[in-house]
């Protein structure tokens, strides 16, 4: 955590436009993340809680055209040191009023091309990304090999075909594919997707990134093929000490590979801080939502006594109509009487508990 | 190449090949019962007004060999053609596979630089507006398409000509022969005219617009992306070339119906003006290349399309 951060996000929103441009999906609302070098960061929430926008607004590939994208992304390399959604005020203008977005009105060509002056030399140089459905996430008419070499043709020195396909070899042997002089040559479709997901990490770590994003990389692929692409990340992770981004629902996951967690609900953090704190059972002081979370894990004993799979109860937050108080407070099972009327209207600010340990919750305020 | 990638190539094209066989007999067979059955036989067309002899035609007929029944007719030409030899026009006497050669290099010539005109209009509009999304200058792009496609040919096609004409005095009115001022300009207006409005300018748009900006949704774009590659080049296969050949494939029998109309209008000495005069004329065996070449023509759009599908993509070799 005291290291000097490589990624730094400051109140970062990720607003898309709902049907008919009527109101804002809110995927992203307000987020502060640092990834400090070498650090493992993992991102932890349900489904549609903004953890893929979050990546996706870093790289700036937002799908489609998001409704406004404001905030500061930092990214501080040995190389480049920018804000990464710099000049992007240029091409919007936004009506506020009372401190809530009312109108805007945006450039998406301007916006587009900007974002693409900015991310030149960063997508893959600097910030490389794996992506889940690895099946889908290669280009299926080219060798994956071929793929590789293109990325390291683009993103390092290394510019001559014969050499960037030794290093490309290289890669796949590091990530433990079997017989990678044969399998240079394989389309995706040939391959199967624990083999995809082996060459997307190739792919990603080729170009000897800054920071690597992990978009759900276990997602998609069977429960044993999971397995053992996590024991390859935490084996690269300790070989090439990259810093990473991981994003997943999957706690197991996160747990094994991650240095520190955050934990994200309806487009905001909840909590961060080690992963020995938030993640680990003993330990009382935390949110209720993370609790949640820990408990919906499926246990043998958890099973055995309850005789059914603990589910959060509720559904993910509806991140059009924001409530004005806490985000989790329809679904907190942790409400005392004393704290409801705070709870109801007022949303608890992320506040440091202990030491490098902070969350969002009215429980935890004196 | 590999040698894996010949072999699905090779059983590709012998299937193509039967394929092939088994459509000019059906074609043949279609267009022949078609011209027996309509009013009206060639010598009789032949002989209209020069003789008044009732029974002229019948001596002809006699003459020159012809079974009376209309299958032995069929039979006959078919064995004939198997060996490579098409029979003579009933009009001209000349041999019909050489005739048919001659036009069809001047139709494929029209055709294919048609083709080239239509791609050179649609294909920018398409890209443009599948990358840019929708904004008024690619509205203003896709209307403009539309309404050429909508102009009819033989329309614009003496338009062109009058203007060309009258108010420049560009070029005679017959086939320009290569030694004249202009000759290639007289090349050009067909070509041009059939490629504005030969009706798949919109659907080229239209068509590669929707391929282009499906594939640059797809997930590994997103990733070609992410690592800073270009997107063209990673959407050029399945964006591109497969569309691209895809709608060629099934456009020619459209072109080649607009060539007729063309090759009428700019007296054009193509396959479609031959085969106007050749029915006319009743002239069953010149009618009968004619067709089959039609045929070839079209069987060559979706061989090349399935190769260049083969090629890009070794999956589909399997299906």
């Amino acid at each position: 955590m005291n290291s000097r951060p490589v990624l730094k996000i400051e109140n970062l929103r990720t607003f898309f436009y709902s049907k008919g441009k009527r109101a804002f999906v809110r995927s992203v609302d307000g987020v502060n993340l640092r990834i400090g070098k070498g650090e493992t960061l993992g991102i932890v929430g349900e489904s549609g809680s903004g953890k893929s926008v979050t990546a996706l607004s870093i790289m700036g590939l937002v799908p489609g055209e998001p409704g406004v994208i404001i905030g500061k992304i930092g990214l501080k390399t040995d190389n480049i040191q920018k804000n990464l959604l710099q000049d992007l005020r240029d091409y919007v203008k936004i009506n506020m009023s009372t401190g809530r977005i009312m109108e805007v009105y945006k450039d998406n060509v301007g916006w587009q091309k900007n974002v693409d002056r900015v991310m030149q030399g960063i997508r893959g140089t600097e910030i490389a990304m794996i992506f889940q459905n690895p099946k889908l996430a290669l280009n299926p008419f080219i060798p994956i090999g071929k793929q590789i070499t293109e990325s390291i043709r683009i993103n390092t020195p290394i510019k001559k075909r014969s050499q960037a396909r030794e290093r490309a070899m290289y890669w796949l042997a590091k990530v433990k594919m079997d017989s990678p002089r044969l399998r240079y040559y394989n389309n995706p479709y040939g391959l199967s997707g624990g083999m995809c997901q082996r060459a997307m990490i190739a792919m990603a770590l080729s170009s000897d990134p800054s920071l690597l994003i992990a978009d759900e990389p276990t997602t998609g692929l069977d429960a044993t093929i999971q397995s053992k692409i996590v024991d390859l990340l935490a084996d690269l992770k300790s070989s090439v000490g990259v810093t990473t981004m991981l994003i997943s629902h999957d706690i197991n996951v996160i747990k094994a590979l991650s240095d520190n967690v955050a934990v994200m609900y309806g487009g905001t953090l909840l909590e961060h801080g080690p992963v020995g704190i938030i993640l680990s059972a003993e330990h009382q002081a935390k949110h209720p939502y993370t609790a949640a979370l820990l408990e919906s894990i499926p246990r043998e004993k958890h099973i055995r006594e309850k005789g059914y799979l603990q589910a959060i109860k509720g559904d993910v937050l509806d991140t059009i109509n924001i409530p004005l108080g806490c985000r989790f407070y329809s679904r907190c099972d942790k409400v005392t009487e004393k704290i409801q009327e705070k709870c109801d209207n007022h949303e608890p600010d992320l506040r440091e508990i202990s030491s490098g340990h902070s969350l969002r919750c009215w429980l935890y305020y004196e | 190449m590999k040698l894996s990638a010949i072999r699905p190539i090779a059983l590709l094209l012998a299937r193509e090949l039967a394929i092939t066989a088994l459509l000019i007999l059906g074609v043949s067979f279609v267009v022949f019962i078609i011209i027996y059955l309509s009013p009206g036989d060639p010598f009789g067309t032949l002989l209209k007004g020069q003789t008044t002899l009732p029974n002229a035609p019948e001596n002809i007929r006699g003459a020159l060999g012809t079974p009376p029944a209309w299958y032995a007719q069929y039979l006959s030409w078919l064995v004939n053609m198997v060996q490579g030899d098409f029979g003579t026009s009933t009009r001209t006497g000349l041999p019909v596979l050489n005739e048919v050669i001659r036009v069809g290099i001047n139709t494929l010539y029209l055709t294919i630089g048609s083709m080239m005109v239509t791609l050179l209009i649609a294909v920018p509009v398409a890209l443009f507006a599948a990358r840019r999304g929708q904004t008024p200058v690619n509205w203003v792009l896709t209307m403009l398409a539309y309404v050429l496609s909508a102009l009819p040919v033989f329309w614009l096609g003496y338009i062109a000509i009058y203007i060309s004409m009258h108010h420049f005095g560009l070029f005679p009115l017959a086939f320009a022969s290569s030694a004249q001022k202009w000759s290639w300009l007289y090349f050009m207006f067909p070509v041009l005219v059939l490629g504005l409005s030969n009706g798949t300018t919109s659907e080229v748009v239209r068509f590669l617009r929707e391929e282009m900006s499906r594939v640059f949704s797809e997930d590994y774009i997103r990733t070609a992306r992410a690592k800073g590659a270009s997107i063209w080049k990673h959407s050029f296969k399945e964006g591109f070339l497969i569309p691209i050949t895809e709608i060629i494939a099934s456009k020619i029998p459209f072109i080649l119906g607009g060539a007729v109309v063309v090759e009428q209008v700019f007296n054009w000495p193509g396959m479609g003006r031959m085969a106007w005069q050749a029915a006319q004329d009743r002239d069953f065996p010149l009618i009968m290349g004619i067709t089959l070449l039609a045929a070839v023509f079209v069987r060559m759009g979706s061989l090349l399309q399935r190769f260049v599908h083969i090629l890009v993509n070794p999956r589909a070799s399997k299906e």
